[in-house]
């Protein structure tokens, strides 16, 4: 008993004496060893990251912390002035940041600026839209969106991401509505096209479930799903692919920011430098969770041909033009929208 | 009839047998799956994903983690269990079948709850969550669990043995660990052996309660949900096998003692 | 009251203070404040201190989450009966038809898959009930079906997950019950004329009928409170209770509502406790 409660002192204590720390909150792409074990050799320091999936739970995190807890903050693009709002997020020194080379369309300066102070920077971005299995069904008969809640020729052949915030953008454009113009009158329509969309369906999952289900056939179409999802499966399984129906598809894209609270600001805009740099650009393009097109154009210059292809490199300038910011609900229609997505999935 | 009887007996011990280690068999078997796909066809056998699982450093440290929350969380609930049941069974106290109900109550409540629990207050006392409060939380489950074996095997012949000692001039905490501590020393055993697999095993409570350093069952649940990948049937085995070994080591143990 | 009474009561206090303690602040209390947090409201970004119902009226007026609880009751008790069902047999055969020698390896075979993480457990179960996954093939290379059965990320999956699990629990504590049985109210039935099914119907089950209660309690307590299962296997096909509660936690960031649905959940399970209070006593040896 008493070595193990030595050995329990001794290994307490060696995590405590060791480097400088410093805590991210991040999405599950930051967590490759690839992206992140050259920064901590490079400066010696531990990074320490906590996955999350949604701003909701971010913030329930962030809530549950104490100031200065944490230091770096990877968030949705169009919740960054909710951020801004709570004050978490510390002003970047923009001049040392590669601003020129960021996709102009990404930037989105009204979401992460404010009276002149730049608070978060695009890192990556990408599409939720359609995944589909090329020997199953054709582009074509995806094309209008609508049918796949109104038609039963879908019946049992779709997985939905359970992600609410993009599929229902996506719903509403395949009703005709701009993803920024959703107002608590246009949920029950929504709601009534995702419960046609939830009949259709096989199942309601999450990223592992929704690869796992295209790529052993359970399902042919991953509604929500994008290059993120088949990017990553593209080489042992070159017919499961992503396209973007006529009403379009919801573009996301994610930022990167230091918190206001953050005792090592310094550290962390080090690592705000790496992130957006063409290396680091790159590797979190095609980190082992998700691919996805880097913000920082310079990447290009990294990655190689194979990976740019897998991205769809050079057919960007039209699926920017086709796609919509995910919807930015305030608090009371957010949880109206979370209502209703629970309310589909006990449909 | 008989016969037809006793056909049909060992004919469904058989088939729940295979229902029981179906998902087992299979996870086993598609560890060593070639291939990024855990469905038939089989194709293989290959080691690559025990080596992706050795090489990945989240995992291991969720191993290293695990133990050390297990042991210690362990420890803790046994030293806590065994006097309560020592006090208890030998003290004749008012309200003794009260604090027994007291003690034993968080075995009825779900996990979650008592996860839920902690972390509310931990957050509205400012504590951080970390693999101390993951300890907390564990040795919460299984200090009842302690206690109640402690409790059950405590009998009356042992407060004679104790007594004598008494008598001879030990001291109180001599007669506790050279007397009495000895003689429960297989319920202690069972308990602290019980507590180790539970706390090993635990998920609800360390995913609600932890931040950076994980235990192993939280790290297989990010692991399942950041990319489909066949390092889980790897982590999965490895848990496996180590299980077994820990269960084989506590019989073997055990069964000696008790020769 | 002699000295050495007294001193032998001071002593006990002191040994059984510091488990109070333990249990007092780490179990009681955080009760306490979950109560007192259901009673609060989360309005924005704010968690505001008005004491009111108003989290539970919500439970009770939203069809979505007070279908939760209903979900969550049939499961548990589709997946309680089923598994007592399955294993009193298997309990009975290895009690009765085993080679007494051979029990204590036959039980330890029946519990083996106990020891994986129970995070892979239900991974591993995905695996088998894909629609191409090894029980459908394996059935249609059988030639037993011609389409796939279409199991997976339906409430038949959960509760098969949940089943398998569970029959290990049940077939170690109702064994347990049955081998304390003395033979001789078996014989001494027998003897009196009693046929083997009036021996197991009024003898046999009346007397393990603790036994039972005590695993179908743990089963129900255990099962009714589960997240990892219904969340890997369900496929959010529908939503159990605790799947709801980790969705306020999450990305509502509703604690207040997370803990009043935890205050129904506990609610739930001091019924059944209720229930089946007179077969769970604790008894020393």
């Amino acid at each position: 008993m008493r070595t193990i409660l030595l050995a329990t002192v001794a290994a307490v204590a060696a995590s405590a004496a060791q480097a400088e720390e410093l805590n991210a909150l991040v999405w599950c792409d930051h967590t490759d060893p690839a992206l992140i074990e050259p920064f901590e050799k490079a400066h010696g320091v531990k990074v320490n990251l906590k996955e999350y999936e949604g701003t909701g739970t971010a913030l329930s995190i962030v809530e549950q912390s104490r100031p200065g807890d944490w230091d770096v903050f990877v968030i949705d693009g169009i919740d960054v002035p909710r951020a801004i709002d709570a004050g978490l997020l510390a002003p970047l020194p923009v001049a040392e940041l590669p601003m020129a080379d960021i996709f102009p369309e990404v930037v989105l300066e009204g979401f992460q600026s404010r009276d002149g102070n730049t608070y978060a920077v695009t890192e990556k971005f990408g599409y939720n839209t359609i995944s589909y299995n090329k020997e199953k069904i054709s582009a074509e008969e995806l094309s209008e969106m609508q049918a796949l809640w109104s038609s039963d020729e879908f019946a049992g052949r779709i997985a939905i991401y359970d992600y609410y915030l993009p599929v229902m953008g996506m719903v509403a454009m395949g009703l005709g509505k701009q993803t920024a113009d959703i107002g608590e009158g246009d949920l029950p329509a929504i709601r009534d096209a995702l419960f046609g969309l939830k009949k259709n369906a096989r199942s309601v999952v999450d990223v592992v479930s929704s690869q796992t289900a295209l790529a052993t056939g359970e399902v042919d179409i991953l509604v929500g799903g994008g290059e993120w999802v088949t990017a990553i499966l593209a080489a042992d399984q070159p017919e499961l692919d992503w396209m973007i129906p006529d009403q379009g598809a919801v573009r996301w894209s994610q930022s990167i920011g230091v918190f206001a609270d953050s005792e090592r600001k310094d550290l962390a805009v080090e690592f705000v430098k790496y992130i957006l740099s063409p290396e680091g650009q790159a590797r979190l393009a095609t980190s082992s969770c998700y691919w996805a097109m880097p913000a920082n154009a310079k990447a290009g210059e990294v990655l190689t041909d194979q990976q740019k292809a897998a991205l769809r490199w050079d057919d960007q300038p039209d699926y920017l033009k086709r796609a919509q910011l995910y919807p930015a609900p305030d608090g009371d229609l957010d949880a109206a929208m979370q209502d209703a997505w629970t309310e589909m999935l006990q449909h | 009839m008989t016969a037809v009887l006793r056909l049909a007996s060992w004919g469904y011990a058989l088939a729940l047998y295979g229902f029981i280690f179906l998902p087992v068999v299979v996870l086993v078997l598609f560890s060593f799956q070639d291939g990024r796909l855990p469905i038939p066809p089989f194709e293989g056998p290959t080691l690559r994903w025990y080596a992706a699982v050795w090489q990945d450093r989240s995992l291991t440290a969720a191993l290293g983690n695990s133990f050390v929350v297990a042991l210690a969380s362990s420890a803790v609930s046994c030293a806590l269990g065994f006097l309560a049941a020592w006090g208890l069974a030998r003290g004749r106290l008012a309200g003794g079948r009260a604090m027994q109900g007291l003690i034993t109550a968080p075995l009825t409540v779900s996990y979650l709850l008592i996860g839920l629990g902690l972390m509310i207050s931990f957050n509205l006392t400012g504590i951080s969550p970390s693999l101390l409060t993951v300890g907390i939380g564990h040795a919460v489950i299984n200090t009842p669990l302690c206690f109640a074996i402690c409790f059950a095997s405590m009998g009356d012949h042992q407060v004679n043995i104790e007594r004598a000692a008494r008598d001879l001039g030990a001291r109180e905490w001599q007669v506790l660990w050279l007397v009495t501590a000895p003689m429960l020393l297989p319920a202690l055993a069972a308990g602290f052996a019980l507590s180790v697999t539970f706390s090993w095993d635990e998920f609800i409570i360390a995913f609600l309660l932890s931040r950076f350093d994980v235990t192993l069952p939280v790290e297989i649940w990010s692991l399942l949900r950041s990319g489909l990948n066949p390092k889980t049937n790897a982590a999965g085995s490895v848990v496996f096998l180590v299980s077994v070994a820990m269960v084989l080591a506590a019989e073997f143990t055990l069964l000696r003692r008790r020769r | 009251m002699t000295t050495p009474e007294r001193a032998e009561r001071r002593r006990a206090w002191a040994a059984v203070a510091p488990a109070l303690l333990w249990t007092l602040a780490f179990f009681v209390v955080p009760f306490a404040m979950m109560a007192a947090m259901s009673l609060w409201q989360r309005q924005g970004r704010e968690v505001v201190r008005v004491w009111d119902l108003s989290n539970y009226q919500d439970f009770l007026s939203k069809p979505h989450l007070l279908g939760a609880l209903w979900n969550s009751i049939e499961i548990t008790v589709l997946v309680t009966v089923i598994s007592v069902v399955l294993a009193y047999p298997l309990a009975w055969i290895i009690a009765e038809r085993v080679p007494r020698h051979l029990q204590r390896l036959a039980l330890a075979l029946a519990v083996l898959p106990f020891w994986t993480s129970y995070v892979v457990r239900s991974y591993a179960w995905t695996l088998v009930l894909a629609k191409n996954g090894v029980l459908n093939q394996a059935l249609i290379g059988a030639g037993l079906i011609a389409e796939p059965l279409e199991i997976s990320a339906t409430r038949g999956a959960t509760v098969t997950g949940f089943v398998h699990f569970f029959v290990m629990l049940l077939t170690l504590t109702i064994y347990a019950n049955l081998v304390q049985l003395p033979a001789n109210y078996r014989r001494a039935a027998a003897d009196l004329g009693a046929g083997p099914l009036a021996v197991f119907w009024h003898v046999t089950l009346p007397l393990t009928l603790p036994g039972i209660m005590v695993g179908a309690f743990l089963t129900f307590v255990l099962c009714i409170g589960d997240y990892i299962t219904p969340q890997i296997l369900g496929g959010n096909s529908e939503l159990v209770l605790p799947q709801v509660i980790m969705l306020q936690l999450g990305r509502g960031a509703d604690l207040p509502m997370a803990a009043a649905l935890s205050i129904v959940l506990m609610t739930v399970v001091t019924a059944a406790w209720l229930a089946c209070a007179r077969w769970l006593r604790l008894e020393r040896a």
